[in-house]
This record gives structure tokens, sequence and C-alpha cells, in this order.
């Protein structure tokens, strides 16, 4: 039997103040898959993701990538497994002094000698790969810009270019659409949809909007308080799965949104 | 008693003094008081223990204005000295901050705890900090007693202080460097000194050139202090030609000091408005 892509083997993640953050997660993603991760806030969405690069350490389980173990590596080993895994941020994340083909060179990190890239000596192939990917983006005009003059939409598409300049096999997006406009949201969903697909790349989202989750995902995972309370579709993510997942009735969450 | 009784107002939650409503923080009103009766004791004290003789001292301040008039007249007879002078304090002050730079860039490093971690940054810290609290002319007569009179230790000196300061401050320029920042290339398989050169140098670049403009400055200031205590320079150039009565010099001596620190004062400005 072939490993999956991504397996959860009975991860739980207790911080120091004692705060359950995950609870006794399993559960697997293949390639290509496009998964959608709600719950509440609080719930362990960021948890669960900052636990497969190891930007968090788990208490207990596995957390294995291609069958081998994350969890357990270190130095090395740890860096090549990180540079295979993209992550997209929902504050974007990038270095805002520098300018958007250095921000997007920066997904090379991972596969280049520490005085290389500390000295910025990108390849000329890579350099055309982030140009090549900038211009897929439609950010084409914006190559030498200032990261720190970008809207907000245009900075999340810098983020993924250089979540992409890795060509990893897993995607992880940590509510990528959170701070952004409704239209700068459709964009940037539209364009995680559109190019995960196009590789076949598993990605892996936390979101707030339950509309965004069933129009995009192709499977919806529910978590509530650290622990997954739905698998599914999003065909089968029903109002009373809904209310599983977040304690309120369904109705009243739409009310909610519909005042926010 | 009353001041519990006023402290009682203040703290109830719409504070009525007098018709008025108080828009203070609730029970901020005695920190000044204390502060303005704990600085008037100290002023008196101090005045008591230097015995300042306030006679003589009115009988001689009409030599203010002599000695002014006197200065305003450069004299050029010594030129080629003040020149000299001057172009040692200058040479002193710009090795002594380039040096300290390179150093403080290193020991800041290891002074930001999220760079060097929580257990290895106090420590740095907590050193530089006793750098610190020793002032720079201490240092100066310390090095003199190493390397004899002149610029050497004047330099060294000098950079004892301003590594320290420097380390202080760039650690803080790094510890505001946003974590995010930092997670993301973390999270991209980065290497540590990949974090560092491609992440938090170039986020914190801003503040480190306007902490090291401001340290030109403050080294400009010491170094015309220095020269006084045996390490060269312009200091030295003025307090000779005050002590030969020679105010024509030591005026010329100290415009030049006065038109270079206003000029670099200028050009700072400058670079900080080009670099936003």
């Amino acid at each position: 039997m072939q490993e999956p892509l991504l397996r959860f083997d009975d991860v739980s993640k207790v911080y120091r103040n004692g705060v359950q953050g995950l609870s006794h997660v399993s559960f697997s993603v293949e390639a290509g898959e496009f998964v959608a991760v709600i719950g509440p806030s609080g719930a362990g969405k960021s948890t669960l993701l900052r636990s497969i690069n190891r930007l968090q350490d788990i208490t207990s389980g596995r957390v294995l990538i291609r069958g081998e173990d994350i969890s357990r590596e270190s130095g090395r080993k740890l860096r090549a497994m990180r540079a295979g895994i993209g992550m997209i941020f929902q504050n974007y994340n990038l270095v805002y002094r520098l300018s958007v083909m250095q921000n997007v060179l920066h997904g090379r990190l991972g596969y280049m000698s520490s005085w290389r890239g500390m000295l910025g000596l990108y390849s000329e192939e890579d350099r055309e790969k982030a140009a090549a990917l900038l211009e897929e983006i439609q950010m084409g005009d914006f190559l030498n810009a200032r990261a720190a003059d970008l809207s907000g939409g245009q900075k999340q598409r810098v983020g993924i270019a250089r979540a992409f300049m890795q060509e990893p096999e897993l995607l992880l997006c940590d509510e990528p659409i959170a701070s952004l406009d409704p239209s700068s949201a459709k964009i940037i969903m539209d364009m995680l949809s559109a190019m995960t697909k196009r590789r076949h790349m598993a990605c892996l989202v936390n979101l707030h909007q339950i509309d965004a989750a069933k129009t995009y995902a192709g499977r919806i995972i529910g978590l509530r308080r650290g622990t997954v309370v739905f698998d599914g579709p999003p065909e089968a993510l029903t109002d009373a799965a809904v209310e599983t997942i977040y304690g309120v009735p369904a109705s009243e969450l739409a009310m909610k949104e519909c005042v926010s | 008693m009353d001041s519990a009784q006023n402290a009682e107002a203040m703290t109830a939650p719409h504070g009525r003094q007098g018709g008025k409503i108080d828009i203070g923080v609730a029970g901020g009103g005695h920190f000044i008081a204390g502060f303005l009766i704990g600085a008037a004791a100290l002023t008196a004290a101090s005045l008591a223990l230097l015995g300042i003789d306030w006679v003589r001292l009115a009988g001689r301040a009409g030599d203010i204005g002599l000695i002014f008039w006197r200065m305003a007249h450069f004299t050029l007879d010594h030129v080629d000295f003040t020149l000299l002078s001057f172009m040692d304090t200058f040479s002193i002050m710009v090795l002594a901050t380039v040096y300290s730079l390179f150093l403080g860039l290193a020991f800041g490093l290891l002074a930001a705890r999220n760079v060097a971690g929580p257990v290895i940054a106090p420590v740095v810290k907590a050193v530089f900090t006793f750098l610190r609290a020793v002032p720079t002319p201490v240092w100066v007569l310390l090095t003199l007693v190493c390397f004899g009179f002149g610029p050497v230790a004047g330099i060294t000196g000098l950079s004892v202080h301003t590594v320290a300061f420097f380390t202080k401050s760039f650690a803080q320029a790094f510890e505001d460097v946003p974590e995010d920042t930092v997670d993301a290339l973390r999270a991209l398989g980065a290497t540590r000194l990949q974090i560092i050169a491609c992440g938090i140098l170039p986020s914190a670049v801003t503040q480190l050139i306007a902490w090291t403009a401001l340290r030109f400055e403050i080294n400009f200031s010491e170094c015309a202090i220095l020269g006084m205590v045996g390490a060269g320079g312009i200091g030295f150039a003025i307090s000779a030609a005050i002590q030969n009565y020679d105010y024509g010099e030591a005026g010329l001596a100290v415009f030049l000091v006065f038109l270079f620190a206003f000029c670099m004062e200028r050009g700072f400005l400058y670079v900080k408005k080009i670099m936003k």
C-alpha cells in the first residue's frame, strides 16, 4: 500500500499553558486534493497547519509526509522537507522592504546552499521561473516594486508566487483571504484553486467563510476544540453538521455573517 | 485623610470635581505632585552640597559676554594646528563608528532574542549593559593607560561605548522584525543565516541607518570632549588655546565644531528623507 502524501496519526498538541490545541487528530490527504479546514476561532485550525511544517511542535502522535515523520526530524533533513511544503499566511508575511522578485525568489532558499542564499545568488533559471510565475498571477508589471507598496490582494499574490516557487507537493494556506476585501478574496481563491489543480498539488486551506469552503474545496474538515468533528465532501456539510462544528445553529451563523 | 478622599473621588467611575468631568487616568494625579516635591528636595540638597558662592558667580557674570566677544574675533596664528586637530577628531570619529558598526552588528544579532535564542541573548545584553553604564571618558582614560596618549586610545575607548550602544539598539531593531516574517522563511526551509540575511537585516535596515546616523553625531561631540582627557583632536586644541588665553584660536575651533555638527545633521536628515 502506498503511503498518502500527508497523514496525521493520532496527533495531539497541548500548549504550555495547558490549552489543548489538537486532540487525537487522524486523517490523511492524497496528492491533488483541495481540502478546506473550518471551525470557530481557537478550534485548532492554525495549530493543525503549523504542525505540518513544524512552525509548532506537537505533543504526541505522528505527522507523516510520504511516510516520513516530520515531527521527529531536525536540521538539514527538516529544512529539506519544509522546502517541499509551501505556506501562505493571512498577513502575507513578506519581507516588505525587498522587491517583489526578491520575495518570490525566497521560495528557492530551501534548495540552495546557505551562503548562496544569503548573498541572493539565484540562478538565471530561477529568476526566469519567478518572472513567469508573476506573469501567471498578473503581477508581471510589478517585478521590481517594493513589496510594502502593494495592496493587500497584490501582497497575497506575491505570497502565492513565493510558495509556488518551492514547487511543493503540498500547499498550506492559513486564512489566506481573512484580511482581504471580497473581490480580492475571490481572485485569490480562484488562483489557488486553478494553480493547484494544474500542478496536481494538494492544498490545505483554513477558512472562516463556510461559503468559500463549499465553493472551492473537494473535501471539508471541521474542527471543534481540537477534534475533527466533520470530514467529508461539501455536499455532506448539512446545517446539522455546521451546528456540530460551530456550536450554534447554521441559521444564526448566516445572520452573523450578514451583520458583520 | 484628605488625599485618601481625593483618591476615592478619582477612582470613582464618573469622577466629577468642581462640576467638571475628570478626564485624567484614575489615580494619576499624585505622581506629578510627588515628582515636583522630590525634585525640589533634591535641588535644595545639591545646592547645599556644592556650596556655590553666589556672590562671586554674580560678579563674574559680566565676563561671559567679554569672553564670547573675544572668541568671536578669530585669529589665524595657529590655524594649521587647529585644522590638523580637527582632522584628527574627524578620523577618530569615523574609524571608531565604522569599527563599532561591524562589531555592533555581530553582537546585536547575538543579543537579539529572536536570533540568538532565550539563553544567549540576555547574557550578551547584560555584558553590554555594563559596558554602556561606564561613560566614554572613563573608557578613554583606561585605554590611555594601555596605549599611551593619542588617537589610538581615543578610537579604542570610544569604540567600547559605541559597540555597546549599537549592540543594544541593533538588537532592539532586530527584535522589532515581525515574527511572521521569520516564520515564513522558516516554513520554506531557509537556514538560520539565510533568515538573518534575507529577512531580518533587510527589515531592520531603516532603523540600523537611523541609529548609525545618531551615533555619528554623538561620537563627534564625544570626540570633541575626549581631546581634553588626552586623546588628541580638536578638544586638545580648544583646551590648549584657552589655557594660553588665546580666545581667538579657541573661538575658531569651536566654530569649526559647530559648523561640522550642523552640516552632519542636515546631511543625515537628507539621507533619512530619501530612505523614507
